[in-house]
């Protein structure tokens, strides 16, 4: 479990992370979103204890990451936005070296290292150059770093930054995986839609502040968007606009290419007065669903994009 | 319609045609940067602090004012030779290191691929780059001018050997410059550049005339070659260095009247030749550049074409069924400290693999023992002087390693973005830190094996007494300490590698070199017995004195059969030091006072790693 309460890092009179304060359950993909410079990556260094925060207090299994930062660090690995490589070293060796860093047994290490490429998908590079990997082989190589030394917790600052549709996938698959094993994961990254497939929570932070933070059920009402949907009928669609726009629980009916979009009044849901109504009036109804609340949409609407 | 026609004939006349929009750019961005400033100003500092050096040397207060009134003439002298010989070496230097990251700047940031897509050729981008560093040195040229004319007022000194001299600083620094350019090509970072182009300069001007002067000399000793070298060669020699005709050019002023044996030396002839190496060095540099951009606008990953050798090797491997190339490398297994073993993985000298290194390492082995022969030929291999050469030589080399590898272990991780994945490990920061030190010493240790190795040969064929290896070894374990801790603190406090080697450099010249000149200057150390002994103290910290105090007593072979008790320690002005007793509690006190200093600046290290992390 990740706990920061009133965290706050201060760079000169620039606040970088500023009050901040978020919960995330043991064993959550927790999303991490926000627009450049709005204090991500600062709240995860000093989560990995590579920053001192200036005030407020950050801990993981209950352990102080100002005070117990070798403790913290065996049990979180953590992968940064740009990760570094050794010119002179070979997949295996790379991997093996940091297992030697973490402690593990010299006899352990050649199994774990095997196995670590192996769910990382890498073994047939081990004798590869670290440096002559490609862009998505070396963000999968992170990844192996990061589970060298089985940690409960990953933090990964925009793992998927850079990469092709393709190793998106693969890398969004992994971390489904590694959900599976039961590890908690906090996860920046700006390609927001794929954050909505894989987490159970996001957290949404601006000029180091936390603007929002709970579950993608949780930030429709926040927004205040509930009560949308997307109706589509057979034929005479000018007919079924006339005849919700009449009904007291609806605000607004929009025609967006061949559905059409309604919107019901704070408080109302009219998804069965809806199809009732078109029902009554001899129409064919195709599809009735709630509009999607995208998480670019979200991003949108919570920030307002200034950056520091 | 005269309008239009007239522009492009202007526009194709104007020099800045050759350099192009870069020239300005860089111009431009050099006036913002303060380093600029503060070099103008350090410039000026360092040239009146030599000028007042040599006036106070000619000139001398406590004599009549008459007599400080004849010597106005030399006076004059001295200075405007100090001045130019001023120039003249610290251009060259500057022109090394203001253009060591000319172009991989633009490789690194991948700008260089982005101009190639623009009207500008790659002889603009080399001109460009060349000359807008350039004009900064002669801005700093410039900066001395009204001294050298109101020196000139003492007489004594011709307008020509000015010129003359201006001329020759121009074409030797427009050289140095040139082929700092060219290693910057394909060199990411700038203290690899000035290194390399330091060593082809000192091959050049250096090394090179020496071997050749020697190889001469040595064939004359043996009867089996011409008896001396001949006047063309020395014609030669002083018409293709810049040190020796600068040397020339000085002596001719100084005293006018030369031997009528001097051989023929024309100014005009050494600049035009400089010219034309410069001229020659930078098309090549254009080809190179030319190529780089290419590849790099393209796309492609290896800068530069790789060597024959190793494609032949490449495609051998490939043309095995079944195997690819990348299941061919050998995996090494982790042993003991991490951080040790990693350091102790990467080449001595980056951009050289341990093989090319070997190589490297047996021929340096072999031209070492055709010294050893020469030195026999000439029956000086018994001398002393000869010993004391070569182990300054040892420990000069030595020391630099040690600097270097210690100042860029950090940096060079910060550098890639490879430092915080090392310190989000479990490792303490004591681990990390005896692990860089542990590797520096490893990279290190062919050097000091070579010192190691020369001296036991001399001791075995008794040409230097067996105590020179106890003493050495003390010396060599205080100095590499002092310089790894020093150059682990640099490496820690610093971003960038070449602030931290240049730290690690300045440092060194500081309390080596520079403070011992201007200690020696005030009065009070040179006249005052109790001032002068303390003076003698510092001095004996040199590494330079120590290992030639150590070397001087125990080299030789009459030294070598000398008992304990008879050998004889030349510290500077502490006879106290003279006996071994002495020397040696002298050497031990300086070994803890250097090693108490590496320790301290290695734990100041070890509490920044955390504090400049990103």
């Amino acid at each position: 479990m990740i706990e920061i309460k009133n965290l706050a890092k201060y760079y000169g009179d620039l606040a970088a992370v500023d009050d901040l304060s978020l919960t995330i359950r043991e064993g959550d993909i927790f999303g991490f979103i926000g627009p450049n410079g709005a204090g991500k990556t600062t709240t995860m260094r000093i989560l990995v204890t590579l920053l001192e925060p200036t005030s407020g207090r950050a801990s993981i299994h209950n352990l102080d990451v100002s005070k117990s930062g070798k403790k913290v660090r065996r049990l979180v690995g953590y992968m940064p936005d740009f990760m570094g490589v050794y010119d002179d070293l070979k997949v295996f060796e790379y991997l093996e070296f940091f297992a030697a860093a973490f402690g593990i047994e010299r006899k352990k290490r050649k199994s774990i290292v095997e196995g670590v490429l192996e769910l990382t998908d890498l073994q047939s590079k081990q004798r590869t150059a670290v440096d002559s990997l490609s862009r998505g082989m070396q963000q999968r190589l992170g990844l192996a770093r990061v589970l060298i030394h089985d940690p409960k917790v990953l933090i990964l600052d925009e793992p998927a930054s850079g990469l092709d549709p393709r190793a998106r996938i693969e890398i969004r698959e992994l971390l489904r995986e590694l959900k599976r094993m039961g590890k908690t994961i906090m996860i920046s990254s700006h390609i927001l839609s794929e954050l909505e497939e894989i987490c159970d929570h996001i957290g949404i932070i601006e000029h180091g502040k936390l603007v929002f933070s709970g579950t993608m059920e949780e930030i429709r009402p926040h927004l205040g968007i509930r009560g949308k949907v997307r109706v589509k009928v057979a034929e005479n669609q000018d007919k079924a606009v006339e005849l919700l726009s009449a009904l007291p629980e609806v605000s607004q009916v929009q025609a967006v290419g061949d559905k059409l979009a309604v919107t019901f009044h704070e408080g109302s849901d009219g998804d069965g007065v809806i199809a009732r109504t078109l029902v009554k009036a001899d129409m064919d109804v195709i599809s009735i669903e709630p509009e999607q609340l995208k998480l670019d949409d979200a991003f949108l609407q919570l920030t307002k994009g200034i950056v520091h | 319609m005269t309008t239009t026609s007239a522009k492009p004939a202007s526009h194709s006349l104007s020099p800045l045609r050759l350099t192009g929009p870069l020239f300005d750019k860089e111009l431009r961005v050099s006036s913002r940067r303060r380093r600029n400033y503060a070099l103008r100003f350090v410039y000026v500092i360092l040239l009146t602090f030599f000028v007042a050096i040599f006036w106070l040397g000619v000139v001398e207060s406590e004599y009549s004012p008459v007599f400080q009134k004849s010597r106005m003439a030399l006076a004059g002298k001295t200075i405007i030779t100090t001045i130019v010989w001023f120039q003249f070496i610290t251009t060259q230097l500057l022109a090394v290191v203001m253009l060591s990251t000319s172009i991989s700047d633009e490789v690194h940031h991948r700008t260089l691929g982005l101009l190639m897509t623009t009207p500008i050729t790659s002889l603009q981008v080399v001109m460009g780059k060349l000359f807008s560093k350039l004009l900064q040195i002669i801005l700093l040229l410039a900066i001395s001018l009204p001294l050298l004319a109101v020196v000139r007022v003492f007489g004594g000194v011709p307008a020509t050997y000015l010129l003359s001299s201006l001329c020759m600083t121009l074409t030797a620094f427009l050289f140095a410059g040139s082929v700092s350019l060219f290693f910057s090509i394909n060199n990411r970072r700038a203290y690899v550049v000035i290194i390399k182009a330091a060593v082809t300069l000192g091959f050049l001007f250096g090394f090179l005339p020496v071997t050749i002067g020697a190889a001469f000399g040595a064939a004359a000793i043996g009867g089996s070659g011409p008896p001396n070298t001949s006047a063309w060669q020395i014609v030669l020699f002083l018409h293709t260095n810049p040190f020796a005709a600068m040397s020339l050019n000085t002596a001719m002023m100084m005293s006018p009247i030369m031997p009528a044996a001097m051989p023929t030396f024309y100014w005009p002839v050494h600049c035009v030749l400089m010219l034309v190496a410069s001229t020659l060095l930078t098309a090549v540099s254009v080809g190179i550049v030319r190529r780089v951009a290419l590849r790099q606008a393209t796309g492609q990953l290896d800068l530069l074409p790789k060597r024959r050798g190793v494609k032949k090797r490449k495609n051998k491997s490939a043309r095995q069924p079944g195997k690819s190339q990348e299941r061919f490398g050998i995996v090494r297994r982790v042993k003991g400290s991490p951080v040790l073993w990693k350091e102790t993985r990467a080449p001595m000298i980056r951009g050289i693999d341990s093989r090319n290194s070997f190589i490297g390492l047996v021929i340096t082995i072999i031209a070492l023992f055709m010294t050893y022969a020469v030195c026999k030929k000439s029956n000086c291999l018994n001398e002393s002087f000869v010993h004391t050469t070569y182990v300054l030589m040892f420990v000069f080399i030595g020391s630099i390693f040690t600097m270097v590898l210690s100042a860029t272990s950090i940096t060079s991780e910060r550098e890639s973005s490879a430092w915080p994945i090392m310190l989000a490990t479990s490792m303490d920061d004591w681990h990390i830190l005896l692990g860089k030190a542990g590797g520096v010493f490893r990279r290190c240790l062919p050097v000091w094996l070579l010192l190691a190795g020369h001296v036991l040969l001399f001791v075995c064929i008794r040409y230097i007494h067996p105590i020179a290896i106890f003493h050495l070894l003390i010396f060599v374990a205080g100095l590499v300490s002092f310089l790894t801790g020093v150059g682990l603190y640099f490496s820690a406090r610093f971003k960038r590698t070449t602030s931290a080697v240049v730290a690690s450099f300045g440092l060194a010249i500081a309390i080596w070199i520079v403070l011992p000149a201007v200690l020696s200057l005030i009065p009070e150390f040179t006249r005052d017995s109790d001032q002068r002994e303390k003076f003698a103290v510092y001095l004996s910290a040199n590494p330079a004195v120590q290992s030639t105090v150590v070397t001087t007593a125990a080299g030789g072979d009459r030294a070598a059969r000398l008992k304990l008790s008879k050998l004889r320690y030349q510290w500077p002005n502490r006879p106290g030091w003279s006996r071994v007793g002495g020397a040696t509690r002298a050497l031990l006190t300086y070994m803890v006072i250097y090693m108490s200093i590496g320790m301290f600046s290695a734990w100041r290290a070890k509490c920044r790693f955390r504090r400049s992390v990103f």
